[in-house]
């Protein structure tokens, strides 16, 4: 139609607001990093090399861990048929509905050092100090498996749901035995699955600073490293480190997007997925749904642990292995006191406002280039969209901090640090890629026969978006709708640099609890905030 | 049939690359005719059924529907109804809300609704949801979508190819009938010669982008205009050379006989008997000449079997220049 001319006038302008959004802060973070003396620091600082070190052989860590745990478990549950496996099944995935940061906390109350685990082991052996301390790289790599083995899972379950069973009987008719077939056929199809597990959790580990903030101690990687300088108001070598670790982000997207493949190994498989297969021997199948139902109590237990915390008097939890007084008196005083209420008010415009203007964004793009007809400029806005997923969030915080520290409208930077805007801005762009990726998915399906029979019963441009186009994207915008605002509503690794007293939200309270030891106001937090989540959630997932 | 120009389409092209250039078509359509767009994939109907509608706009040439031009029009404001191939019924609306959407702004678009949906025969079906709906119920609830409003104009893509075969029949009957029932004009897309033969009043065959006949089903049949409808339209032995000659050809030309048209005789073209295929009625006899041409012959069960030497004989015979490329 005639529309692809007229609309090049807003694709631009749109292009330009992404960039502007999403590139320009990381063109001024490394124009300035190497403008100062900071790169001589860096590299000649063995500390900064050992940072890094960390972060890269954290995340490759991680990525074993998290598929060691993940993907025999997607076969389990994929694969074989026992009793309470449903159920069982989609527990699995209940660490996706802890915010990391509250999740951190959990541990810290279920296994750390003055913890339920450890004052149970304390009191059942009759040690007099606490049998370990919960700190350094293996604490980091506890809670990273425990969050990020979820990607595997689900990625391996959806891959293996799509199999084609016809696949893997040729295999068989031809010969191979079982794990001959698991190894050159069932494993090669689920190569993009696993790959885009693996590139997710390397730049979640990546990125990861809620757990080695808390868990760290002495161990630093590098997303503690930039905050730390940062704080020290080493403001140049921070900006280094953010280039050198938004490098390795970079690196790492390339080299796992190559091992991805195309979608070419799955399009071919189009049968339908292998029946699963009930455990006949009775006793392996109550072996397997006691298994089952202890591993759902374990992935459980941090949640309940904090609903417990939650109910802890201040100061009246000491020695004993579990605490003597529970009540609700922290929610009452969180409620009853709007100051102590404030951080969830904050953040909850925050997220609300950061969403709300994301989707907008997002469906502008879908609107403009989304269509399956080709478009002019659609490539440089989906990369726009999706970059800013690339980019760690203490990266990309710290250059949002050092763009809008100055004032120079011509160069379009204006001071923002230390207003209430700032942070809200970094939610927006950090939710990007999630409602643009649903949304743009969305506009690809969406059969263009829809809009034009509503066009020709006389629906103008307007009341085709409102009344077919809008209705048929809204599962799709749902979702990425409440997985953006569940993201924001949780964060804590941009909004430690980026908050103000008058912003902060949930998270910044939750650690300033945490410091003056008030662990059931800081838990109680987490509660909501987990409540809040999963609600959100349930809603975006609804059909 | 005099035709009053109630739908015009002069001159109309469309390009859409340097190979691919549909028309330029003309076309005049009856007050209440139904006309069939025949054509085989590729060959430009659903472009000139789009054009129509006003989802693409023609690089030349004009289009009017009752006498206003309507080349430039949106959509929205060309006052024509449209089936979709796949019938594009709003999944998030019911069956009623569907059929009202075209309603917007007149009165009582619940009743009017209602009276559509029982004009196709589906009363009491206003609170379903399309995809709880078989097929041809949803072939019906598009139909009755696209009249609600009471276009001008219907415009059908390939309304049939969604059914199943065992279906299409007893709904082609129907769909006729309710079209001359509304009594509303209509142009229809198909790629299938019995459809359009059988739902159309004419038949425009499109070949290439352009339109190489316009008529009756038995015109077409009988006289057609090039050896692409002759041989699109119905089965066709197509000869060349020396086996044309003997039933009657020329040198340069082509000659297309109809199976029907060649019968056994005591003399005449000699071939032999390589397959029968047994329908009924009639039996389809492959018979192969001298020259290695291969002939189908339709005829009587018994006439001959397999291996048979025999003769043939032409009746009515057609010729045609080559086809243009």
């Amino acid at each position: 139609m005639s529309g692809s001319r007229r609309a090049l006038a807003p694709r631009a302008a749109l292009t330009l607001l992404l960039a502007w959004l999403a590139v320009y802060p990381m063109l001024v973070v490394i124009a300035e990093a190497a403008s100062s003396d900071a790169v001589g620091a860096f590299v000649a600082r063995p500390g900064e090399w050992g940072a890094l070190w960390a972060s890269v052989w954290i995340s490759l860590a991680s990525v074993a861990l998290a598929a060691a745990v993940g993907i025999p478990l997607a076969f389990l549950f994929e694969w074989l048929e026992f009793p309470g496996r449903k159920t069982l099944g989609s527990l699995i995935a209940l660490p996706a509905v802890l915010p990391p940061f509250v999740g951190v906390i959990a541990f810290l109350f279920l296994y750390g050092e003055s913890g339920f685990a450890a004052r149970a082991v304390q009191a059942v052996l009759g040690l007099e100090r606490a049998p370990w301390r919960l700190q350094g790289a293996s604490a980091i790599l506890l809670v990273h498996g425990y969050s990020m083995y979820v990607y595997f899972y689900l990625l391996t379950r959806a891959g293996l749901a799509q199999l084609d069973e016809s696949l893997i009987e040729a295999a068989q008719a031809l010969g191979a035995g079982r794990w001959q077939t698991l190894w050159r056929v069932t494993l090669p199809l689920l190569r993009p699955a696993l790959a885009g597990a693996a590139l997710l959790v390397f730049m979640t580990a990546l990125g990861s600073f809620s757990a080695p903030y808390v868990f760290g101690g002495g161990f630093r990687v590098m997303t503690t490293q930039i905050v730390a300088t940062k704080l020290n108001g080493e403001l140049p070598l921070a900006m280094v480190e953010t280039v050198a670790l938004a490098l390795v982000a970079v690196a790492g997207l390339v080299v796992l997007r190559r091992t991805e493949g195309d979608d070419l190994l799955t399009a071919l498989g189009r049968g339908t997925a292998p029946r699963r297969r009930p455990i006949r021997r009775p006793g392996v199948r109550r072996l397997a749904t006691a298994a089952g139902w202890l591993l759902a109590v374990l992935l459980l237990l941090p949640h309940l642990t904090l609903a417990v915390v939650s109910l802890v008097p201040y100061g009246s939890w000491t020695t004993e292995a579990v605490p003597p007084v529970l009540s609700l008196v922290n929610y009452r005083r969180l409620f009853g006191e709007p100051e102590r209420l404030r951080p969830l008010v904050n953040s909850l415009w925050m997220a609300g406002l950061s969403t709300l203007a994301a989707v907008a964004l997002a469906l502008a793009a879908g609107a403009l280039v989304g269509r399956r007809r080709p478009a002019r400029f659609r490539g440089p806005i989906e990369s726009l969209i999706v970059l800013p997923w690339a980019i760690p969030g203490t990266v990309f915080a710290v250059a949002l901090a050092a763009t809008f520290s100055v004032y120079s409208p011509f160069t379009l930077r204006w001071i923002l640090v230390g207003t209430v805007v700032l942070l809200p801005l970094a939610y927006l762009v950090r939710s990007l890629p999630v409602t643009g990726r649903a949304v743009l998915a969305a506009y690809r399906q969406l059969d263009p026969a829809l809009e034009e029979a509503a066009a020709s019963l006389g629906a103008g441009r307007w009341g085709v978006f409102r009344r077919v186009t809008l209705p048929s994207l809204r599962p799709a915008l749902a979702a990425g709708a409440s997985l953006a605002f569940v993201a924001a509503l949780g964060d804590f690794v941009t909004s430690i640099v980026l908050y103000t007293y008058d912003n902060r939200p949930i998270s910044i309270e939750i650690m300033s609890s945490l410091r003056v030891s008030e662990l059931g106001v800081a838990a109680a937090f987490g509660v909501i905030l987990m409540v809040v989540s999963a609600l959100v959630l349930g809603l975006g997932a609804r059909r | 049939m005099t035709t009053t120009g109630f739908v015009t389409l002069d001159g109309v092209r469309k390009q859409w690359s340097h190979t691919v250039t549909i028309g330029p078509v003309s076309l005049e359509m009856a007050r209440g005719e139904i006309v069939a767009l025949l054509g085989p994939s590729g060959s430009g109907k659903t472009t000139v059924l789009r054009l129509l509608a006003g989802f693409e706009l023609p690089d030349a040439g004009r289009i009017a529907i009752e006498g206003e031009d309507v080349t430039a029009l949106p959509p929205a404001r060309r006052r024509c109804g449209m089936v979709f191939q796949h019938y594009a019924l709003f999944p998030h609306l019911d069956v009623g809300e569907n059929v009202a959407f075209g309603l917007r702004g007149r009165a009582d678009p619940g009743r009017k609704a209602g009276e559509v949906l029982k004009l196709v025969d589906l009363a009491g079906f206003e609170r379903r949801k399309p995809h709880e709906l078989s097929g041809g119920q949803q072939q019906r609830v598009a139909l009755a979508r696209a009249l609600a409003p009471e276009p001008r104009l219907l415009l059908l893509d390939e309304p049939l190819s969604n059914l199943d075969p065992s279906l299409r029949e007893r709904t082609r009957r129907e769909l006729h009938a309710l079209i001359k029932r509304v009594g509303i004009t209509t142009l229809l897309v198909t790629h299938e010669q019995e459809e359009a033969f059988d739902l159309g009043d004419r038949v425009a065959v499109l070949n290439r982008g352009r339109l190489d006949q316009v008529g009756t089903p038995d015109d077409l049949y009988e006289r057609p205009a090039s050896l692409f409808v002759a041989t699109f339209v119905g089965r066709a032995n197509v000869l060349r050379g020396a086996t044309a000659r003997v039933l009657g050809g020329s040198d340069g030309r082509v000659l297309v006989v109809r199976p029907e048209q060649l019968r056994f005789a005591d003399g005449g073209l000699p071939g032999l008997v390589r397959e029968r295929r047994y329908t009924g009625a009639a039996a389809f006899y492959q018979v192969e000449t001298e020259h290695g041409d291969r002939l189908e012959v339709s005829g009587d069960p018994a006439a001959a079997r397999v291996g048979d030497r025999v003769y043939l004989q032409a009746g009515r015979v057609m010729t045609f220049a080559e086809a243009r490329e």
